[in-house]
């Protein structure tokens, strides 16, 4: 199952949008037959905050709790990198 | 970042606390004498203007010099000026200014409500681009523009202390310097205001700041608040720059080499600047 995240917008930003992201991931994930494994793709993402992106993560792993959940499509954006490692840092520390 | 930048800056932010001690006369605001303003000066003007908007006898002195008062009308303060209704936006009518005259601003830009800034979010990437940042390190800028204005309108929803709301936004480039000054302020409750529900013990502003700094939250209950670490992480780790945070009275500066803290003029809301150099 893979959630195309630029679908929310190519700046994502704002704890309220990544609210609504996640109820509408979860619209598209239900629907989906495979939920073992969800990928969040930020392919054609410029540009994410971290609060947009703590409150859209966060939300779809308390959703799925016993879901994969795998985060791809950094590899071409360093910044969205530098804002999800940021904030795994942040968790493990 | 050299040590004749950090006492620049420690020698600037003396001057300036001096400098908006001579303009500002109780409901009056006086820029008669000054020759120049930063993003973080216009910003400053326009809370203070909000500050005094209801005030009898309330007034903004323009000043003498003519490029001051063009500089003025390219960065829009008359359009402040206008919102807040201080009847001198009528003396920039006669003032001339191509609105080319100066490529490496952004005029100051009042976004009231949320859906306003992150329709801006836009549009300061591509100013970074058009400043000469790289894309990745502009695309950085823009997080960090967001993240800035976000604590704004989490932090103040169904707060705000006058009827004037949202955050007041100016930046200014400096090519030869390859230096950005990005400043961003509200009239809101400020960090103590903020963080005060959930650290009775804060006592001060600058107090509530370092602690709003090292990544905690007046939001009771909800885990949050790293925003402003990262921030500053990124500002510094990244782009070798200053943040600067004036909440109240309070005002706290950090840097790769050190934090200063120290008393400002006591303002309603808060103000922060980052200073960031790129390639």
């Amino acid at each position: 199952m893979i959630v195309e995240v630029r679908k929310f917008g190519n700046i994502l930003n704002s704890r309220p949008s990544g609210r609504e992201a996640v109820l509408i991931s979860k619209q598209i994930i239900n629907g989906s037959k495979d939920i073992n494994e969800i990928a969040l793709d930020f392919n054609g993402v410029e540009v994410i905050t971290p609060s947009f992106a703590d409150e859209f993560i966060s939300g779809i792993k308390l959703l799925y709790p016993s879901s994969k959940i795998k985060i791809v499509g950094m590899e071409n954006n360093p910044v969205i990198k530098e804002v999800l490692d940021s904030m795994e840092k942040d968790k493990d520390s | 970042m050299d040590i004749f930048i950090i006492l620049y800056y420690i020698i600037n932010m003396s001057l300036n606390y001096q400098k908006y001690l001579q303009i500002i006369k109780e409901s009056a605001i006086d820029l008669s004498s000054l020759d120049f303003l930063y993003p973080w000066d216009m910003v400053m003007v326009s809370l203070l203007l909000i500050e005094r908007k209801d005030q009898p006898g309330k007034k903004i002195i323009l000043p003498k010099n003519q490029d001051l008062l063009k500089y003025l009308k390219r960065m829009h303060l008359q359009e402040i000026l206008k919102e807040l209704a201080y009847i001198e936006e009528a003396e920039f009518d006669s003032v001339e200014v191509p609105e080319h005259y100066n490529l490496n601003l952004q005029e100051l830009s009042h976004c009231k409500y949320r859906d306003e800034f992150d329709a801006r979010l836009g549009h300061f990437l591509g100013m970074f681009l058009n400043f000469g940042m790289e894309l990745n390190d502009a695309k950085l800028a823009t997080a960090i523009v967001g993240e800035l204005g976000n604590n704004v309108f989490d932090h103040n929803l169904g707060k705000w202390p006058t009827d004037v709301s949202g955050c007041i936004i100016a930046a200014q480039n400096f090519p030869k310097l390859k230096k950005i000054e990005f400043a961003i302020g509200d009239p809101g409750i400020g960090f103590l205001g903020s963080l005060k529900a959930a650290f009775p013990e804060l006592d001060s502003d600058i107090k509530a700041i370092k602690k709003g700094l090292a990544g905690n939250t007046g939001r009771i209950g909800e885990n949050r608040g790293n925003g402003l670490k990262y921030i500053q992480s990124w500002t510094i780790k990244n782009f070798s720059g200053m943040l600067t945070i004036h909440s109240g009275g309070g005002v706290v500066e950090v840097s790769e080499e050190k934090t200063s803290e120290y008393q400002g003029i006591k303002i309603l809301g808060t103000l922060a600047q980052f200073v960031i150099y790129y390639k």
